[in-house]
């Protein structure tokens, strides 16, 4: 707020103290039984999470390599499937029960849109488990429907996006 | 002795060494081994400040976050690294991209782990993003003070998607083409501005991918997508800490805790 006369520089500072949030500002003294050290305390689980996938990382790498089909060429006959990427098979699965307006453009925005609007559509104050059963079973029923359906488009869908079974041998593209 | 001496001229080096005017230019302060030096380098250095000095000891525990922020973020890294790598040797050119992989996966000392690691990184990424959010959820880590910063996550969520999505027509391989045919054509069913959204995707009117394309997808893969998601996490990380940082582990449920007081 503007005052009339200049504030010493000791206000000042206090002003901007003033608007920092109290959960904000770290107070090294405060619950010292229950807070740690960054360094070294998370610092090194960070540094062995990040050395562990480094590793995980080039041995896959190593053993497998990422694929590369053959060059695209308008003129070839196209292959039996196009399979889009793993991540959107279960999209291409709804595809084949919904007309595109509604599996390929309205529900993604939909899932979107909703994910956003979680923390301000749940308004159920408590984070403990026991309370939050409704918000708890309609996520997971969620997360199960599309798993279900990225499995299926994965694994389960051939040529023409026929049904087949996985050990017929027709996968997705990584 | 021998060995007392060789201490003596090590520990002389070491001395004049951090005394040194360029040691003392870079470290302010001596190693983190005591709290106040322990503070210092977390308020002192530019990428640790990220960190708060001090967390609570719940909300660290592993798992809590299962590390699947921190392993995206280290993912996202990653594929910056051996994005640029792969720059070196790839032309967004449809008559050369697809030689240009061929050449990195074959004839280039490391380019064939190089484009490996960017591969599989990038499914991995998806994945540890999409368990985040899920963990996230379950902890309802995204209440009250954390609302805004589930949403940015969200924005997050779909860069990753995007970012994997545009990378996906790069090598110019029939299933890459396809798939991106595919994908843009889903565009044209979006109500009103469909057209307009696949003639900007594919760069004009044709039904298949060009080299319009290809320097679209490029682009948007290299440096548009990327500058965004690094915005993004910024904002992301920045939030965490104002926001009070890590939510922690669930409190006991309401009947749990007038079950304790009952008696
Ligand atoms: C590129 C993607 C992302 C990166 C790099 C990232 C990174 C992080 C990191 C490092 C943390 C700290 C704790 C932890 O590891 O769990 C965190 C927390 C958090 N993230 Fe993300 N995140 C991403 C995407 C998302 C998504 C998709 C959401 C949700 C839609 C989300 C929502 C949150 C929230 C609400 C927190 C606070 C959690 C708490 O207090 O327990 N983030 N994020």
């Amino acid at each position: 707020m503007a005052t009339t006369t200049s504030p010493s520089s000791a206000q000042k500072r206090y002003r901007t103290l003033a608007v920092v949030k109290q959960e904000a500002i770290t107070r090294v003294e405060k619950q010292l039984e229950d807070s740690v050290f960054v360094w070294p305390h998370l610092l090194i689980r960070e540094f062995l999470a990040a050395v562990l996938m480094s590793v995980m990382l080039t041995v896959v790498s190593l053993a497998i390599n990422a694929p590369l089909e053959v060059r695209f060429n308008v003129n070839f006959p196209p292959p039996a499937v196009a399979k889009a990427p793993w991540y959107f098979l279960g999209l291409q699965e709804l595809l084949h029960y919904f007309p595109p307006t509604l599996a390929g453009v309205l529900l993604p925005g939909f899932v979107l849109a909703g994910l956003a609007a979680v923390p301000y559509i749940d308004n159920n104050p408590s984070r403990a488990f026991n309370d939050r059963k409704l918000a708890i079973a309609i996520f997971t029923m969620f997360v199960v429907f599309f798993a279900i359906i990225t499995v299926i488009g994965s694994f389960f869908r051939g040529g023409g996006w026929q049904w087949v079974w996985p050990w017929q041998g027709e996968f997705f593209n990584l | 002795m021998g060995t007392s001496a060789k201490r003596g001229v090590l520990d002389q080096v070491t001395a004049s060494v951090k005394s040194s005017q360029i040691w003392r230019s870079i470290f302010r302060h001596g190693y983190p081994d005591t709290p106040l030096n322990q503070s210092l380098i977390m308020m002192g250095n530019v990428f640790l400040h990220l960190h708060p000095v001090k967390v609570s000891r719940q909300a660290m525990r592993i798992t809590y976050t299962w590390c699947l922020g921190g392993i995206s973020f280290f993912l996202f890294l990653v594929l910056t690294i051996t994005g640029v790598f792969l720059m070196f040797y790839y032309i967004p050119a449809d008559q050369q991209a697809y030689g240009n992989i061929q050449t990195i996966q074959s004839a280039i000392a490391f380019g064939a782990i190089t484009r490996n690691m960017h591969r599989w990184a990038a499914h991995l990424m998806v994945i540890s993003v999409s368990l985040h959010m899920i963990r996230v959820f379950y902890h309802g880590a995204y209440k009250p003070p954390r609302e805004f910063n589930w949403v940015v996550g969200v924005v997050l969520f779909l860069l990753t998607l995007l970012l994997s999505f545009t990378g996906y027509l790069l090598p110019w391989d029939q299933i890459g083409v396809l798939a991106i045919q595919v994908g843009s054509n889903m565009a044209n069913y979006a109500p009103v501005i469909g057209d307009a959204v696949h003639r900007t995707l594919i760069g004009g009117l044709d039904q298949y991918p060009t080299q319009n394309t290809l320097i679209r997808f490029y682009t948007l893969h290299v440096l548009f997508l990327p500058l965004v998601a690094a915005v993004f996490m910024a904002v992301h990380f920045w939030r965490i800490r104002k926001d009070g940082g890590e939510a922690g582990p669930p409190p006991p449920s309401r009947s749990e805790v007038e079950l304790n007081e009952a008696p």
